[in-house]
Parts: C-alpha cells; sequence; structure tokens
C-alpha cells in the first residue's frame, strides 16, 4: 500500500530530525545563570518533541493511516518530469545569478520553469519560435523587475555589467 | 480625545501624496495577488521585504497593511467565480459564492462580498482604533511570564485548534520552533545548529521560510500533481444588488463582523471559525433556510464579513502585544524587525507617528478597495487569464527577487528549494503550514521570555502559577483548547 509506505516515510523523517536537533543539543552548553536552564533547554525539549510525534505518526501510518487526512488535491501518483524541469529552474538560477545577473538567469529560470508546467500539462515539444517567445516573456518581466527593484526600491541584486542596466 | 487626536495626527500623516501612493500600490498588488490564485498576502509581503532597506518605515507598513487588505477583497472575487479559496478563511465564500454564481448572481454575490468586507472592515477598524492604546496601556505592565504564557496561547491556538489533526499541527510548530534556534542564542551569544556555516549564524529568514513554503511549495506541487487539472470560470455578468439582496445582506454583515472581531483578537488565530460559526447562524437565522447551500446570499455576507472583521481585529494583538496570530501577520511582524522595531505595548508610546499613521492608513485603504473592486471589478477578472505555467514561472521571479535581495546569497537560492520542498510534502499530508512561520518569528523571543521569567522566579517554574495574571492566562489556554472541539461537535 503506497500511502502506508509513504506515511511511514514521514514519520521516520520527523524522528531522523529529532535524533539530529538531540544531537546538536548535546554540543550546547548548559550554563544557566540565574534562570536555572540555560540555552540547550529549548533544543533538549524540541528534540524531545519531535521524537515523541515522530513515534505517534508512525504509530498512525502502520495503523490505520494519518489521522483526518485530507485527500490530497490533484493526481495520485506525481508526473517527475516536470517536477524536475522547475527544479532545475530553481538550482540553475541559483548557480548563475552571480555569473550572468539577474536579466539573465531569471529568463532562464523562467524558460525553464514554463516548459515544466507545459509538461505537466501534456503540451507537444515546442518549436523554436515559442522557445523564443517564452524567453521573451522571461525578459520582458525580470527586466523592469529588476530596474524597479534596483533603481527605485534600493535592493541589491547582481547585474552582468556594473552599468546598472543589465 | 486623545485617541481623536491621535488618530487626526495619524491622517495627516497617511494623506501625505506620497503615503497615499504606497497606500493605492498595495491595494492595487493586494488585489491582484488576491484574485491569482497560488499567492496570497503572507507570501507577497514576504518577497517584498527587502524593500525595508530603504523605504522609509510608515510608508513601507501603509504598503504592506494595504496589500494584507486588498488580498482579502480580491480572493472573494476568485472564490466566487471560479470556487478556489486561497485561504481556510474563504472556503464558505467559495461554497456558497460559487453556487450563486452557477445561478447566474455572480454579481451579486461579489458585490455583498465586496460591500460586506467594507462595513466589516471599517467597523473592525474602528474597533482596533478604540481598543488597542487601551490593550497596550494594560501590556505595559505585564511581565516575562504573561509574555511567555501569551506566546503559549497563541502557539496552542495555531497548532491545536486549526487543522485537521492536533498532531500534525504540533509537528508543524516543532519545525518552525526547531528552524528558530538556528543562529546565535539572544541570551548567551551562543551559536546553535549552524553546522559551522557562517550563512545560517544569523539564523533562517522569514522570508526564505514564507516564500519557499508557500510560494515555491505550491509551483512544485502544481508541476508534480495538478499539471493536468482544467478550471472552469463562471461568467460574471453584471454587479448590482437588487433591494432584496440589501435587505438581506446587511444584517449578515453586521452579525459576521460581530462574529469575527474577537476571534481576531484573542490571539487564537485563523479566520476559519468565525466564518463557519457565521455561517452556521445565518442559516439558522434565515426564513428559508433550504436555500443555504444552494446560493443564498447571507451565506456570502456573513461569512465574508465574518473573514475581513477577524483579519482586520488580529492587528489588535500585533501591534499591542507584538504577539501574530496568523501568516501575514508574523511576515508584518518581521519587517517590523527588520526596521529595529519590536511590535508590542511600548509601540504606542515610542513609535506613535507611525501606529496611528498605519491605523489611519486601513481606514483610507477600505475606501480604496472598495472603489477598485467594485466598478472595477471585471478588470480584476481579466487576470484569471494569465495562463497557469507564464503565471507560476513568473511567481519564481518574484521569489528570486525576495531572497536574493534580501541577503544577497545565492546559498539561499539552494535553501529556497529544499524550503519549497519541505512545503510540498506538507500540503501533500495535509501538514499545516501556519504554525513553521509563526514558530519561526515566535519561539526565539518565547524563548527569552522564558528564561526571564524563570530568572524572575529564582529558577522556580511554580512562578507561572503565583502570579494572578499567568493563572488567569493558564485558565485561557485551557479553554482555548477544549472549546473549539466543544464548538466543532455541536455545529457537526
Amino acid at each position: 500500500m503506497a500511502t502506508k509506505r509513504t506515511e511511514t516515510a514521514v514519520a521516520a523523517a520527523c524522528l531522523l530530525l529529532g535524533a539530529l536537533y538531540a544531537w546538536g543539543a548535546i554540543a550546547i552548553s548548559g550554563e544557566a545563570g540565574y534562570g536555572g536552564i540555560g540555552p540547550n533547554f529549548l533544543p533538549w525539549l524540541i528534540a524531545a518533541g519531535l521524537l515523541v510525534c515522530g513515534a505517534l505518526l508512525l504509530r498512525q501510518a502502520r495503523c490505520g493511516g494519518f489521522r483526518g487526512r485530507e485527500t490530497p488535491a490533484g493526481a495520485r501518483s506525481g508526473h517527475w518530469l516536470p517536477f524536475v524541469w522547475v527544479s532545475a529552474a530553481l538550482l540553475i538560477n541559483a548557480l548563475l545569478i552571480t555569473r550572468i545577473g539577474f536579466i539573465g538567469s531569471c529568463t532562464l529560470a523562467f524558460v525553464l520553469a514554463v516548459r515544466g508546467f507545459h509538461i505537466a500539462q501534456g503540451r507537444a515539444r515546442p518549436g523554436l519560435r515559442l522557445w523564443i517567445g517564452t524567453a521573451a516573456i522571461g525578459a520582458a518581466i525580470s527586466a523592469p523587475v529588476f530596474w524597479l527593484f534596483t533603481k527605485v526600491l534600493g535592493v541589491s541584486l547582481p547585474g552582468l555589467t556594473a552599468s546598472g542596466w543589465l | 480625545m486623545d485617541i481623536l487626536n491621535a488618530l487626526m495626527g495619524g491622517f495627516a500623516t497617511a494623506i501625505t501624496p506620497v503615503n497615499l501612493m504606497w497606500a493605492f500600490f498595495g491595494c492595487v498588488i493586494g488585489t491582484a495577488v488576491g484574485v491569482l490564485p497560488g499567492l496570497g498576502p503572507a507570501v507577497v509581503v514576504a518577497m517584498l521585504l527587502p524593500i525595508t532597506a530603504k523605504v522609509e518605515v510608515t510608508a513601507s507598513m501603509i504598503f504592506f497593511a494595504g496589500i494584507y487588505y486588498g488580498a482579502m477583497y480580491g480572493g472573494s472575487t476568485t472564490s466566487i467565480l471560479m470556487n478556489t479559496p486561497g485561504e481556510a478563511g474563504s472556503l464558505i465564500t467559495a461554497m456558497e459564492g460559487n453556487k450563486m454564481a452557477k445561478n447566474g448572481r455572480a454579481g451579486a454575490a461579489l458585490a455583498s462580498a465586496a460591500i460586506g468586507s467594507f462595513v466589516a472592515g471599517t467597523i473592525a477598524t474602528i474597533v482596533v482604533t478604540l481598543a488597542s492604546p487601551l490593550i497596550a496601556e494594560h501590556a505595559v505592565k505585564l511581565g516575562p511570564p504573561e509574555y511567555f504564557l501569551l506566546m503559549v496561547l497563541a502557539f496552542c491556538a495555531v497548532s491545536a485548534v486549526l487543522g485537521g489533526s492536533v498532531l500534525r499541527g504540533v509537528v508543524a510548530l516543532l519545525l518552525g520552533l526547531a528552524m528558530g534556534l538556528v543562529g546565535l542564542d539572544q541570551i548567551s551569544g551562543q551559536a546553535r545548529y549552524t553546522a559551522g556555516m557562517p550563512e545560517l549564524l544569523d539564523g533562517v529568514e522569514i522570508v526564505l521560510v514564507a516564500v519557499g513554503l508557500f510560494a515555491i511549495g505550491e509551483a512544485l506541487y502544481l508541476a508534480l500533481y495538478q499539471g493536468s487539472e482544467a478550471q472552469t470560470r463562471s461568467p460574471l455578468g453584471r454587479v448590482h444588488m437588487t433591494r432584496q439582496d440589501w435587505k438581506r445582506s446587511w444584517p449578515a454583515w453586521l452579525r459576521g463582523t460581530a462574529i469575527g472581531i474577537p476571534f481576531g483578537t484573542i490571539p487564537a488565530g485563523g479566520s476559519e471559525i468565525p466564518t463557519f460559526l457565521s455561517y452556521a447562524a445565518e442559516r439558522r437565522l434565515s426564513r428559508t433556510p433550504e436555500e443555504f447551500g444552494n446560493g443564498a446570499i447571507e451565506g456570502v455576507a456573513g461569512p465574508e464579513a465574518a473573514n475581513n472583521a477577524a483579519i482586520t481585529a488580529t492587528l489588535i494583538p500585533l501591534l499591542t502585544l507584538g504577539i501574530p496570530t496568523s501568516n501575514t501577520t508574523a511576515v508584518l511582524m518581521g519587517a517590523f524587525q527588520n526596521y529595529g522595531i519590536q511590535p508590542g505595548p511600548q509601540l504606542f508610546a515610542t513609535s506613535s507617528t507611525l501606529v496611528w499613521a498605519l491605523i489611519a492608513s486601513l481606514y483610507i485603504g477600505n475606501v480604496m478597495l472598495l472603489i477598485l473592486n467594485l466598478p472595477l471589478v471585471g478588470l480584476w477578472v481579466k487576470l484569471l487569464r494569465i495562463p497557469k505555467a507564464h503565471l507560476y514561472a513568473g511567481i519564481l521571479i518574484f521569489a528570486t527577487v525576495g531572497v536574493y535581495g534580501m541577503r544577497q546569497s545565492s546559498f539561499d537560492l539552494v535553501l529556497l528549494w529544499g524550503i519549497g520542498l519541505l512545503g510540498l510534502l506538507m500540503r501533500r499530508f495535509d501538514f499545516p503550514t501556519a504554525p513553521v512561520v509563526i514558530g519561526l518569528i515566535l519561539g526565539p523571543l518565547a524563548e527569552t521570555q522564558l528564561r526571564n521569567a524563570l530568572s524572575i522566579g529564582e529558577g522556580r517554574w511554580s512562578v507561572f502559577i503565583e502570579r494572578p495574571g499567568t493563572l488567569f492566562l493558564l485558565c485561557v489556554i485551557a479553554l482555548v483548547l477544549l472549546l473549539p472541539r466543544l464548538l466543532r461537535r455541536r455545529i457537526a
């Protein structure tokens, strides 16, 4: 049963996080001063909370599933290809933003993400004209956004050149 | 009289052309955000947080408040025409309003929702104006033990009261608190959970978490699960209410407002419960209860007013106690913190110009929004024609601005993707997300208050039951945990 497996994995992740936080809490000193509790009190509390909740989630996952869980919207199993495209858009953006500047990097991310969503909608492979059209829309969004935020609102975003326009 | 003078002073600040312009842009962006699916006010305010570096504090708070308000107005449009509630508070509007739209009465539903929002928003703003200074005056006397329990109350309310499961709510809260631990401890200055990375010494930015959970999580969810879904939109028709509609709407507006305000005020967040209560009350009082579920105008008017009243009233705990009870107020609190201002009872004394200008701008914003939303609703509906792929890809660009603009770090953009994955999982497995954001922003403050409280009590935990204020708060916490369960049983 797929639900049981995935819910068990979620519970396990919660347990793992609790264990990680407990492991991290060991390194924090318990110097308490006047208060009676030190900087390590809340870390231990949260680690314990995560472990207890993880165990409870695990029990629910094994017997009868998460209580009161609403049937998730959308398809029953995921389409991984569009997910990869959209993730690639985000990660390539992180990689390139300081190298090719905000406008170029965001335009590329836009094109990748649009392609991802189109694959999810079952659209056919686009021709060159559609690629260029999408890139033009992406640039038409990111360029004014770049100018608005850097020139008017004083937010610093990386450019390709020092001119401040590209 | 003092209040009136202060409010007049606030209006004087708020109607300067520059501030009016910010209020207007806030309302326009807010309405657009409300109309567009996939974006909420919390995430948009979060994306725009980097502007706090340059824009003056009063202007930006007026701007953010406009977005917060505008999104409520815009949200009902989409709920009614497309039956896609943007948040829990508009579930009922979507249900009943969409039925009206299917019967060709979309115009009446939209008008009743917008005017109801205006009535409720204005009355609730009057309550904010009158109650906030009084509450602040008393709140100054509260010590760390009381503050800590108020925060615990907020935690209980957001995690245990809302949502389908207490356990999943608590897990979400713990996640938020865990993220809040990352960085320097506020009292001892010790680094915690930074894994030796200097990027993490400053802690996890609220922008990152709000944008990651809501915007990126939503985009990834769409790509993974909802790509092929098509939505139907009901035709708009003429925005007009008949005399009969007016007669049926206005008592519902007033009752909805009366139900909504208390729920927003006490830190028992969420506008879901008051909208359900308002709907139940309208159905019980109606002479034609059989119309409910098939498009009764009271079923739109009441809950929509309750929603707006509750949303407005959440400003009371934020401004007077420094306690956010919703996603958006949590992000607004982040905005205050960016300016080095800690919302709380001292706010009315130390930043009175700012607070009163903000309150005055709420009155102005409500009027602007009524004008923007009634005659111009056709214009907003055009936004729904933007293809989904372009809309969500565009959101990614804005997410980049918000997250990168905050700290100029590409490391944050990778983290953004990671938090987006978390948002995706939370959505899929029905974990509530509000507790994460509130735990993140309130956790470090609650920890400081707890440690100060125990210092006052010389290390004894009994400090929490020895003071009358704390004892009272402990009772309220018990009540908040028990009452909704009893109410829900009665409604069901």
